[in-house]
């Protein structure tokens, strides 16, 4: 799948907080279609490349630009427009809402209709209140959580309100993906599952999707092509098969002395 | 056209399922006949709909080649179309063969090429998968159809079809011709009694499953009868939640359904069970005791963590029901006092508490399968749940005995249901013959010989007794009652089953056959005994952990005496008190072949396979070490080893003088 459009170029991007240098001159990009992983050990500079992605950092050097367009500041809302969703590594849901409500804020963006017509919930507001309920139904049932729907998000067991967060990432329709971390503290079914939800978001939807993982094989079974990180700086960029065999990689995972 | 406004006499004409369909397209065509909770909302279809979709269906099996005997397996959740392929199946007097959904792909193959099944149809993709996985086995598979469209849109094999498009062909071709439609009328009415009706395999508690032949005239008279026997109409509605495979389903949800024309809801999926039936509110429910069980401890636990005054106000009319309720419910004479009293207790407890397990219009419940305890049963009861039991088997189409109202109580299985004959073999075998009475095992005359006596009744292998008025109880498998080496008579089940009104203990199982004295082997209830320990501050990490905690070792001795002081009660029982016990590492699992898929426990199965365990509870050590292999969720194989602890425990002084005390 790689090779196609680029849908995300990453140029030259250089983020710093103080003296810390997060991410240091990192290029890379994202191909229409694809699921690319970013990896690399604790500290790498993974979720900042995330948060510089969908406009939450404003990187001090380089230039990001999505679907073509370069752009120079961005706010994540913005971007969220753009069609950039996101998962967190800890998940972040309101978890006092119920699963079906906290997946509707995702189709927050699409509302047309002001606050004072959703108020009303009258007319034109309902019809499209009910449109978007359904597009949220759809979600329940592709991610198998229709027994939580109407439960209290945070009442639920971890690996469950990972999903919920997934499906409130897709209830806006991404064009692009960003998971971060999304089987982090999940046992092997659970894993397998989240597994085989990416597969299909990425085959039916056609969504990009990049994400971080932390479990090398999930990754290397997943990906089409993999960004290796350490230290803020990119080490290896390519193929699963090409990112294994990579020397550079090796000693960054098993902690050669530099 | 042949239809009788009442059917529900003997000798009705609709002696077949596609016939009683068409009567109620006619006869209440726009009364809800199916319901599926789908994308979250509750969607329904009448008689008439029904009627034209299974026909459409009928049509589209009929161009793949479906014709009469030929069998189509079935194989997913209870899903209305899964549902209407069935009747479409035996529309054409072809024979469906429901197949379990959790059966793992060689189990599966072996019902499907067992029945020589010409096409298959499955629920999604997990059970296509499956059925590809074992495609090779099969000579006579043809096809495989499927409900649930997603993941399959790009699978490459060609004798893959949708359910939805073959019913759209169908329902296109029978629209464009109208002498097809009366080709299907016509077939419709050469359906005879003896066709065969449907297969079901039985659940192999003792080896491989045998496919049950049942014929469509004894199917639909069965349900006729029981219909009756419990007043359902077409106002009636049930929840159908349990296998398609299993005969109880069958029976209950679709037989019934299609005798008195009542409306069958199909839960969302096998998660939303609990939400579905609250929303649903069925008027006709049949669960096993494990889940009434299961409903109990989660009330027990719930009421525990809550405050109070809701506490008190629970526990009080709680006792209140306890006194009153049976008599009530039994229409026994009851002081007005009491009896207002009562009604308070609807108001304030039970009617809510039925109304959150959506048991708030039951008419009739009934359970069966495994015994009930008597507190249990009691409960349910008492808070005006008409909860029976029944007693039957796939070879009955099940029915053999039932509570008739008013009649009831916990320690029998009822009388003989309506046209059953029974009767007890001189080795105590029940023996019994019914209207819904099997034909024979498929293709295996000589077990269908064994199963049945010359002169025609079916053997139950079950050990009973009729008490002295007039109804059933069960002791155990007839074959599993053994003795001690001292003749003291040894009733495994009895045994576990008095263990498993603990909700604490999930499984036990007894050993004791030519043995010196009687052990057990038990299965902590995660839930319960994991509340307690939340309570009393334990932490634990795994199942493994928790079950060889020492203080859960201490409560599970104090239920294991208790035990025993019931058994030395009875003057048969006394010498068969427990001696010692174990608590294994690991929950038994149908996955591991530990348990039926009907959740029975394999006692042979598990002795050999914990062979080590029953060695160190006979021969006085305290510690035995096991590891044996376990099966997960997606397959793969695994080990779990460890060490397990022995208890002794005392027995009881048998009460009578001169019983054999141990």
């Amino acid at each position: 799948m790689s090779g196609g459009e680029i849908l995300l170029d990453v140029e030259h991007v250089s983020l710093a907080f103080g003296g810390v240098r997060a991410i240091n001159d990192v290029s890379f990009n994202i191909a229409r279609g694809e699921i690319r992983a970013i990896i690399g050990p604790n500290g790498a500079g993974k979720t900042s490349m995330l948060n510089v992605i969908n406009g939450f950092y404003h990187p001090q050097h380089g230039r990001i630009s999505f679907h073509g367009k370069t752009r120079a500041r961005m706010k994540p809302y913005e971007a969220a427009s753009q069609g950039i969703a996101r998962t967190f590594q800890n998940v972040a849901l309101f978890k006092g809402m119920t699963t079906l409500d906290n997946i509707l804020t995702g189709r927050s963006l699409k509302m047309r209709r002001n606050l004072f017509w959703q108020m009303l919930r009258h007319g034109p507001a309902l019809a499209e209140e009910i449109e978007h309920r359904k597009f949220c139904e759809e979600i329940i049932d592709f991610l198998e959580i229709e027994h939580i729907r109407k439960a209290p998000v945070g009442t639920l067991p971890y690996g469950l309100q990972k999903r919920v967060e997934l499906g409130r990432a897709l209830a806006m329709e991404p064009t692009l993906l960003l998971l971060d971390e999304p089987m982090a503290g999940m046992n092997l079914e659970e894993k397998q599952d989240m597994s085989r939800f990416i597969v299909d978001v990425n085959q039916h939807f056609g969504t990009t999707i990049a994400l971080i993982e932390h479990d090398i094989g999930v990754v290397m079974d997943l990906s089409d092509r993999i960004v290796v990180l350490e230290y803020g700086h990119k080490i290896a960029d390519g193929t699963p098969d090409e990112v294994k065999s990579d020397q550079k990689v090796i000693d960054a995972y098993l902690g050669v002395a530099h | 056209m042949t239809d009788s406004p009442q059917a529900s006499g003997r000798d009705a004409v609709e002696d077949t399922f596609p016939k009683l369909l068409r009567l109620h397209a006619q006869a209440r065509g726009d009364r809800p006949a199916f319901r599926h909770k789908d994308r979250g909302i509750w969607k329904t279809w009448n008689w008439r709909e029904v009627y034209a979709q299974v026909r459409a269906l009928a049509h589209g099996l009929k161009t793949l080649g479906v014709g009469e005997g030929d069998k189509v397996a079935i194989v997913g959740a209870n899903r209305p179309m899964l549902y209407w392929t069935l009747t479409a199946t035996q529309m054409l007097r072809a024979v469906p063969v429901p197949v379990y959904a959790d059966a793992v792909a060689d189990e599966m193959a072996f019902v499907i090429e067992n029945a020589d099944v010409k096409i298959a149809v499955a629920q999604d993709q997990e059970q296509v998968d499956k059925l590809l996985s074992i495609a090779d086995r099969l000579k006579f598979l043809s096809h495989i159809l499927y409900d649930e469209e997603r993941g399959l849109r790009d699978y490459a094999e060609t004798n893959l079809v949708a359910l939805s498009d073959l019913a759209a062909a169908g329902r296109a071709a029978l629209g464009a011709e109208a002498s097809l439609e009366r080709a299907l009328d016509v077939v419709i009415d050469s359906g005879r009694a003896d066709d065969a009706s449907i297969m079901l395999y039985t659940s192999g508690t003792t080896g491989r499953s045998k496919g049950v032949v049942l014929s469509a005239g004894r199917s639909t008279q069965a349900a006729r009868d029981t219909v009756a026997f419990d007043h359902l109409t077409d106002r009636d509605e049930q929840l159908g939640y349990l296998p398609l495979a299993w005969v109880g389903d069958h029976y209950m949800n679709y037989a019934q359904a299609f005798v008195a024309g009542s409306c069958i809801a199909c839960p969302e999926n096998a998660d939303t069970v609990s939400q579905d039936l609250r929303e649903i509110g069925p008027t006709f429910y049949f669960a096993p005791p494990r889940v009434f069980e299961a409903q109990l401890t989660r009330i027990m636990i719930r009421m525990e963590d809550a405050g109070a005054l809701k506490r008190k106000m629970f526990d009080h009319f709680i006792a209140v029901a306890r006194k009153w309720g049976e008599r009530i419910l039994n229409r026994q004479r009851v002081p007005l006092p009491a009896r207002l009293h009562y009604m308070l207790g609807e108001m304030l407890v039970y009617g809510p508490l039925k109304n959150a397990l959506g048991f708030s219009r039951i008419r009739v419940a009934y359970t069966a399968g495994e015994a009930i305890g008597g507190e249990l049963f009691s409960f349910y009861r008492s808070i005006g749940l008409n909860l029976k039991q029944l007693y039957g088997q796939t070879e009955a189409f099940l029915y053999v005995t039932a509570h008739p109202d008013g009649a009831i109580r916990a320690d029998t299985v009822g009388a003989p249901a309506p046209h059953v004959e029974i009767r007890i073999a001189d080795d105590g075998e029940v023996q019994f013959k019914s209207p819904g009475q099997f034909v024979c095992y498929y293709k295996d005359p000589e077990k269908t010989a064994e199963a049945l006596t010359p002169d025609g009744f079916v053997k139950t292998g079950d050990a009973g007794f009729f008490d002295d008025d007039g109804q059933l109880r069960i002791l155990d498998r007839a074959k599993d009652v053994g003795k001690l080496v001292d003749g003291t008579i040894f009733a495994p089940k009895y045994i576990e089953n008095k263990l498993k009104f603990f909700s604490n203990i999930k499984e036990a199982v007894a050993f004791g056959d030519r043995r010196d004295f009687v052990t057990v082997m038990i299965n902590i209830d995660l839930t319960a005994v994991g509340n307690w320990a939340e309570r009393n501050g334990i932490s634990y990490a795994s199942y493994q952990e928790i079950a060889g905690n020492p203080r859960v070792y201490d409560l599970i001795a104090g239920h294991v005496e208790e035990v025993n002081r019931s058994l030395a009660a009875e003057p048969r029982m006394a010498g068969a008190q427990i001696r010692r016990f174990l608590i294994l590492p690991k929950e038994l699992d149908a996955d591991d072949g530990e348990l039926t898929r009907t959740q029975k426990v394999r006692r042979g199965f598990i002795a050999e396979r914990y062979a080590p365990l029953v060695k160190g509870l006979y021969d006085g050590s305290e510690i035995a070490d096991i590891s044996t292999e376990v099966t997960f969720e997606d397959g793969r194989k695994g080990v779990i080893s460890g060490r397990v602890k022995i208890v002794d425990i005392g027995q009881s002084p048998a009460l009578r003088a001169g019983s054999r005390a141990a």
